[in-house]
């Protein structure tokens, strides 16, 4: 049988609202843990007199056997629906770990948002919306959750409906289009079959909203955006950058820029896993040998394009960002260090122009003169030195960055305007 | 607080980098607070194959910021990224 596509699933939330009790009932419900495991857990469980808590008894104990296990892919857990095969991240809850999701390798394809029935939106059900829409996860389910600890209150579901239906409109979700399910991960209600605890709700469950989801297509037909990771002078090859295809292909006999430096190559050969492949593809981790470039012409932080189609080096950039984290206030003239696919660069934060409602999502401020953590705003900056980044309609690969300061990840953004460099 | 799981990518400093005594000089370096999980090589291109560490940090402030300095900062690493991440 051929294998079923494949879907990278991120879920999210407020710390305490049932994320990894939520991960670990998709697995239990769908097969993915043996059921001889699960069995060996309950007999444990309910010899030492923790019935009751069987389900929560087998997650921990699963969880303390991955730990000593020695699988490198100790943080990813696969199930399976009739239609495809996911791998879920339960994503950290700590802000500083934002910085890796923006420029990390493996992006979701769809989140689950998991938003506690009793408390409804909190501060990080807030930043997580914010923060899927700028890592470009457009596909969502909501899962109204702990609706046990409410005993199955309809109205206290359309209440934490409607606040998160806010939350997404203010950031361009269409409510209607996306599926809310009222659930209890922790009794199994609505996850894999329908609950007799909530008649009043006629919608999908987890299980079935999972299916609907859209397989994701490979930005293939964007312009090629391959983002410099190392340089490299090998003996007897010559100059070798090595790096990730975000967008587009590369064949042989391409000829390719290095921006902002400017070089220009005919592209000799490209290797993958130590083999050569006739062409790149987005995902592919490659090295790729080039006529015309010595090893000084191109360097981390780079960005590799077709000649004809070079990437943009910004002399200066708008950005809607969302501020994490800041000790006191941002104000024009503040010059952090933007993350930016492979990129570091000091950016210098030329105007505040803009100070979104959290509530609307409409403009609640012109000209602001100062923004705090949990604002949103549209701010105009320009880089210290050239920096490589796209406009997030055009490449949203290449338009999303972390802002950092102080060891800490102060904001997280997407560039939606561009100066061009002349 | 949970514990986050972390794949980062060592890149060596050259083709003739010595891995296995890269490996022990990385296993040293292990800052208080992050445990290694363990290392895995993946063969890259031309001869080029990268470490991967996994990594186990807390999910508290901080993040994997004191693992990339300290991997940053051995010797004949060329560069260091987180590829994933996720809580255990």
């Amino acid at each position: 049988m051929a294998e079923k596509p494949h879907l990278n699933l991120a879920v999210i939330g407020h710390i305490d609202h049932g994320k990894s009790t939520l991960v670990g009932r998709l697995m239990y419900d769908t097969g993915a843990i043996e059921a001889h495991v699960i069995e060996k857990y309950r007999e444990e469980a309910k010899a030492k007199g923790k019935e009751s808590f069987a389900f929560a008894w087998v997650m921990d104990s699963l969880k303390e056997e991955r730990e000593r296990g020695i699988t490198i892919d100790i943080a990813h857990q696969r199930f399976d629906t009739d239609k495809y095969y996911f791998t879920v991240v339960d994503c950290p809850g700590h802000r500083d770990f934002v910085k890796n999701m923006i420029t990390g390798a493996s992006q979701a394809d769809a989140a689950i948002l998991v938003v506690s029935g009793k408390d409804s939106v909190q501060a990080q059900t807030k930043e997580h919306v914010f923060l899927s829409r700028t890592l470009g996860i457009n596909q969502l389910i909501i899962a109204i959750n702990k609706m046990d600890e409410v005993n199955y209150d309809e109205a206290k579901y359309e209440k934490a409906v409607e606040d998160v239906s806010v939350l997404l409109k203010m950031v361009g979700f269409k409510p209607s289009e996306i599926s809310f399910i009222p659930t209890s991960a922790f009794e199994g209600d609505n996850i894999a079959s329908s609950s007799e605890n909530t008649k009043w709700y006629k919608g999908p469950t987890i299980l079935e909203s999972l299916d609907t989801l859209k397989e994701p297509e490979k930005p293939t037909k964007l312009p090629l955006r391959i983002p410099v990771q190392d340089a490299y002078t090998i003996s007897g090859i010559g100059t070798v950058p090595v790096g990730r295809v975000e967008t587009g292909t590369m064949k042989k006999g391409d000829k390719v820029i290095f921006q902002p430096g400017g070089a220009l190559g005919e592209v000799k050969s490209i290797e993958m896993h130590h083999e050569e492949v006739p062409e790149a593809v987005p995902g592919d981790n490659i090295g790729w040998n080039v006529r015309g470039i010595g090893k000084n012409d191109v360097r981390r932080g780079d960005v590799c394009g077709m000649a004809d189609k070079p990437p943009t080096v910004a002399e200066e950039f708008t950005a809607q960002i969302v501020v994490l984290q800041h000790p006191s206030a941002i104000t024009a003239g503040y010059t952090p260090v933007f993350h930016c696919h492979t990129a570091q660069v000091a950016c210098t934060l030329l105007s505040l122009d803009k100070k979104l409602d959290p509530k609307t999502g409409e403009v609640k401020e012109e000209n602001p003169s100062f923004i705090k953590t949990g604002d949103a705003a549209i701010i105009t900056v320009k880089p210290t030195r050239p920096l490589v980044i796209e406009n997030v309609k055009e490449i949203p690969q290449m338009g999303r960055f972390a802002i950092r300061d102080m060891g800490q990840t102060v904001a997280a953004g997407m560039v939606i305007s561009i100066k061009a460099r002349p | 607080m949970g514990q986050v799981a972390a794949k980062i990518q060592i890149m060596p400093a050259g083709v003739e980098t010595d891995l296995e005594a890269l490996k022990e000089r990385l296993t040293n370096a292990i800052p208080v607070g992050v445990k290694l999980h363990g290392f895995s090589e993946e063969p890259i291109a031309f001869g080029l194959k990268a470490i991967i560490a996994v990594v186990l940090v807390g999910d508290v402030e901080g993040g994997t910021e004191s693992i990339e300095e300290a991997f940053a900062a051995t010797d004949e690493v060329q560069s260091v990224s987180v590829l994933e991440l996720g809580r255990l």
